[in-house]
């Protein structure tokens, strides 16, 4: 095909999770003959297993299509896919600054979901153009014309001539790659110009290492090319250029408007990250493209292997899920209670929930997770100020001047009839409310100003389970707060057992120690003491229970036949015995740590 | 010297805690006792001269069966195998299921030790756990065993049943202390899997006592029956002084025993091996083999060294009189205190054994509480150290 502006269009698909974004773009791609319906696994975009599980987009991806018009003339898009969930907000930032066009798919028995409209502001405030598209109109359920109208409300944005399509049944999609063309503008830029390329996503290949993925704003690029970071000056000689066809195909050269892949002599993907710009070492730009940052992890906590033999096993695991994974963060760190393990930095719960499956799946790794934590600033007396992501190295309460922690600005959309309920649950997480409107009627959208230390725990599940499933939520993180902050300590038998510390706001302790204390009796065997547990602000005990000594720990009977039998069970016995690790003298089970996350004090 | 055992996998009726070898009578149970009779020949020809100190039917509930047929079972026995002199021949018999002639009949027949399984004296206890039988017919069975001469009789008691509280289970110990039986077994219920009973503790219909509670029972159980002259001499097994039942010390000393009848276990030396093997578990595929004339295992292992002395301390420290260090030297050629310092020692911090006798390896009370966290610090042990020359 002759280079052509006119002829490409570059757009992303916005829709909530289960909104059917996948199953359209399956659809578009069988339209187009890129891919054949039987060759197709399902679902192309979303190739992860956890990914497919979740129905959800973790890293973008992309592919080329060529759709012939009505109008004669044959057209390249280039569907540039987005993660679907606010964890990996920046990313999908990215994602849409290297579109003109967005095609927004909202299900005709839901409508608009707050993750979608966070989305959809990101694709506005990068100036593109927003096709909505309703699904699912073959359900029974269906309403498209409430929809249509919530869109117009909402967004602001004229949906009387969105297609009506069933992404499933394929009905109507070929008047989504009509409008397409319609409405998604041509991308600008000088193939004369010196090179400037968007890398929306990279990941690593064990074949052709780490791969960017660009859309090239201006210039042009090939094999060959000496291609400069903008963001660390970095040089690297570019080895192949490629499209997604859909899968990676090398070209002779990128150009402007265009996206593809870049594969240079680059040994990991943290050498390149998303939002940077490549440009020509010998030719170069200006100015990098805007809306660069350094994303920083919102989340963090202790990952430990069960079995501490298996420290060097998850360590490679790490290494491994990080050349893929940029914003994965971690480093050495050493519990009493655990040994040897990582503090890992997430952008959110849900990038968390992801690396500690993956590492648990694809590594077949038995782990330990520590309560998750947020970055907390400390100012301390002598006017040092620390940032503190581990509660055990909190200094001690009389050498903190104070504290400050993160602070996120919420956004839930309810069903009226929950409202109350949701109210009551922001509230006991210290929410401040902000305002309450009427999306439609019988839908509100609230705004609360949250602690991100109140939110990581199981707020989203609490939420979900207060609206029967019907509540969505959205965060953006709003800066810090100053705070009244403790560490809350867990002692057993006496002794502090690190890996259960945690920072709380000092009117949640209570409940938060006598919760925990009580979930601790429950998940802790009896041994062949008593074991006091005692929840701790300093020396001060706020909370007590006590696991009573084991009385009787031996089989009534034991005969000829039985011994097979009694041998496997003591062996059986003695494996439970390594799964746990040694608090002091006392033998806690590895999901006692675990377990005692899922408690909202 | 050996031990045998007879295993007579039949029933009236299953009870519902039970999930040893054993159905309800059928046809196949007329064939049992010639096949009993056809194994002993078999295994005769391959432990030739073997004699025996003490010969055990145990089931299942053996009194089922004709006790002519049971007889002449025993006499093969004594054919291929002959006994000792004042050799210990037990029975296990359910109360309903041996008349007065039957016992006089095991009992001439040679049998001279019969064990009930009586499990609690509350008619309300014993149909929730789905006996066949009354507090009453006990008494009957056990006044018939008197008559008929049997002079050494156990009880079989127990304890964290459903529905039972520490009155009715010390009640039951009175009751059977009254009759004055020389043997008495108190046995805590254990909840297995794939019966009627894990099922419908599992579904909430039934349940069980408190872990505490049933600590209390069996603590207070202990007291009150040694308080009347029953020694505890195992975990669970109380006798009047010399009635310890020989046979199942077998069992406790790692002693060799054969087994016989269907899924019936063995552990016997062979040309200096130690070897544990166990017969066809279906009563059809054990009567099957048998009738080809072949010996009706089903599988055999060797077991080495190193899990012999597990398994005798495994077995041996039930025993309230432990383990006897000279006896363990005599076996294996070394001191069991060098081979296991670690797991001894570790239990010593804890106060679980009982030192004031210097030849054994002994725990005192609590430590027979806790025996199989006692024992996992046994099974800690690798033994390479001991294979580097």
């Amino acid at each position: 095909m002759e280079y052509d502006l006119s002829l490409i269009r570059n757009f992303s698909i916005i829709a909530h999770i289960d909104h059917g974004k996948s199953t359209l773009a399956d659809r578009l791609m069988e339209l187009t003959d890129t891919v054949s319906k039987r060759d197709m696994e399902e679902q192309l975009l979303d190739s992860m297993d956890i990914e497919r599980e979740r129905g959800i987009t973790i890293k973008a991806s992309a592919v080329r299509m060529f759709y012939r018009h009505s109008d004669g003339k044959t057209y390249m898009f280039n569907l540039i896919d987005t993660p679907g969930h606010v964890d990996f907000n920046y990313e999908v930032s990215r994602a849409l600054a290297a579109c003109e066009g967005a095609v927004l798919v909202v299900d005709a028995t839901q409508g608009i979901e707050a993750q979608t409209l966070a989305n959809v502001y990101l694709a506005v405030d990068n100036g593109l153009e927003v096709l909505p598209v309703i699904n699912k109109v073959d359900l029974a359920s269906a309403e498209p014309e409430r929809v249509i109208r919530e869109i117009e409300d909402i967004i602001g944005i004229p949906a009387e001539d969105a297609p009506c399509i069933s992404a499933k049944t394929g009905f109507n999609v070929e008047d989504v790659l009509a409008k397409i063309v319609d409405i998604v503008p041509p991308p600008k830029g000088r193939i004369d110009a010196p090179l400037k390329a968007l890398i929306f996503d990279c990941l690593y290949d064990n074949y052709k290492g780490a791969l960017s993925y660009v859309r090239i704003f201006d210039g042009e690029v090939r094999a060959g090319s000496r291609i400069k970071s903008m963001a660390t000056g970095n040089t690297f000689e570019v080895t192949e250029v490629g499209v997604f066809a859909p899968t990676w195909k090398p070209v002779d050269c990128l150009s402007a408007g265009e996206v593809g892949y870049i594969a240079a002599s680059i040994k990991s993907v943290a050498e390149t990250k998303v939002g940077d710009t490549f440009t020509l070492a010998d030719f170069p730009a200006d100015a990098p493209l805007p809306g660069y940052k350094h994303v920083n992890p919102m989340v963090y906590c202790g990952i430990y292997p069960a079995d501490g033999a298996h420290y060097n096993d998850l360590k490679d695991a790490l290494d491994k899920l990080q050349l893929n994974d940029a914003s994965l963060v971690y480093e050495h760190e050493t519990s009493v209670a655990l040994g040897y393990g990582f503090r890992c930095g997430f952008l959110g719960l849900l990038h968390m929930e992801i690396i500690t499956e993956r590492l648990e799946r694809e590594f077949d790794l038995d782990l330990v997770t520590t309560a998750p934590s947020v970055a907390y600033r400390v100012y301390t007396l002598d006017g040092a100020e620390a940032t503190i992501d581990n509660p055990t190295n909190l200094p001690p309460a009389a050498e903190i001047e104070h504290m400050e922690e993160p602070m996120v600005k919420a956004t839930i959309m309810t069903p009226s009839a929950y409202v109350g309920s949701i109210m009551e649950l922001c509230q006991n997480n210290r929410g401040i409310f902000h305002d309450m409107n009427y999306i439609e009627e019988g839908r509100v959208n609230l705004h609360y100003t949250l602690p991100l230390n109140e939110i990581i725990y199981d707020f989203f599940d609490s939420l979900k389970s207060r609206s029967r499933g019907y509540a969505s939520f959205d965060y953006e993180i709003s800066g810090y707060q100053k705070s009244e902050l403790v560490r809350l300590d867990f002692l057993l038998n006496g002794e502090i057992c690190d890996a259960l510390s945690t920072i709380v706001h000092k009117d949640r302790a209570y409940a938060k120690g006598r919760a925990v204390a009580e979930k601790l009796k429950d998940v802790i065997p009896r041994q062949q003491f008593e074991i006091p547990i005692q929840a701790a602000i300093g020396s001060k005990i706020i909370a007590r229970e006590t696991v009573k000594a084991v009385r009787k720990d031996v089989l009534a009977k034991c005969y000829g036949g039985d011994i097979s039998r009694k041998k496997k069970l003591l062996e059986k016995q003695k494996e439970g015995k390594k799964r746990m690790r040694q608090v002091g003298s006392v033998s806690v089970p590895s999901d006692a740590f675990m377990s005692v996350l899922r408690i909202n004090g | 010297m050996i031990a045998l055992y007879f295993h007579i996998p039949y029933c009236l009726r299953k009870c519902r805690y039970c999930d040893f070898c054993s159905v309800t009578v059928d046809e196949t149970a007329n064939r049992y006792c010639d096949a009993l009779a056809r194994e002993l020949s078999l295994r005769a020809e391959q432990y030739p001269m073997e004699r025996t100190a003490t010969v055990f039917f145990g089931g299942g509930t053996p009194t089922v069966l004709p006790s002519d047929a049971l007889c002449r079972v025993l006499d093969q026995a004594n054919r291929y195998f002959p006994f000792e002199k004042n050799a210990e021949i037990s029975i296990e018999c359910n109360p309903k299921t041996a008349s007065q002639k039957e016992l006089a009949d095991l009992r001439r027949g040679g049998f001279n030790r019969l064990s009930i399984g009586l499990q609690s004296t509350s008619d309300r206890l014993l149909k929730r756990i789905g006996r066949v039988h009354s507090y009453n017919d006990f008494l009957q069975t056990f006044s018939f065993a008197h008559e008929s001469g049997f002079g050494n009789i156990n009880v079989d008691l127990m304890h964290g049943l459903p529905g039972q509280t520490a009155e009715d289970y010390l009640s039951s110990i009175e009751n059977v202390i009254a009759l004055s039986p020389e043997h008495i077994s108190a046995y805590s219920l254990i909840l297995e899997e794939d019966t009627p009973l894990f099922d419908d503790v599992a579904n909430g219909i039934e349940k069980l006592p408190e872990e505490d509670a049933v600590a209390d029972m069996q603590d207070a159980g202990i007291d009150l029956l040694e308080s009347n002259g029953y020694r505890r001499y195992e975990v669970s097994n109380f006798a009047k002084a010399g009635y310890e039942c020989q046979h199942n010390l077998t069992y406790w000393n790692n002693a060799p025993y054969l087994g016989f009848g269907a899924a019936a276990h063995s552990s016997m030396s062979e040309n200096g091996k130690w070897y544990r093997f166990s017969n066809q578990a279906s009563i059809q595929a054990y009567l099957r083999k048998v009738d080809h004339g072949k010996v009706p295992e089903a599988e055999r292992i060797l077991i080495n060294t190193f899990e012999q002395m597990f398994e005798t301390i495994m077995l041996g420290l039930r025993k309230t009189e432990g383990i006897s260090y000279e006896s363990f030297q005599k076996r294996f050629g070394c001191d069991v205190r060098e081979i296991y310092p670690e797991a001894i020692d570790k239990n010593r911090r804890n106060g679980l054994w009982d030192e004031r006798n210097p030849e054994f390896l002994r725990l005192n009370r609590r430590g027979m509480d806790l025996l199989n966290s006692v024992l996992c610090d046994f099974q800690e042990r690798n033994y390479w150290d001991l294979l580097r020359p």
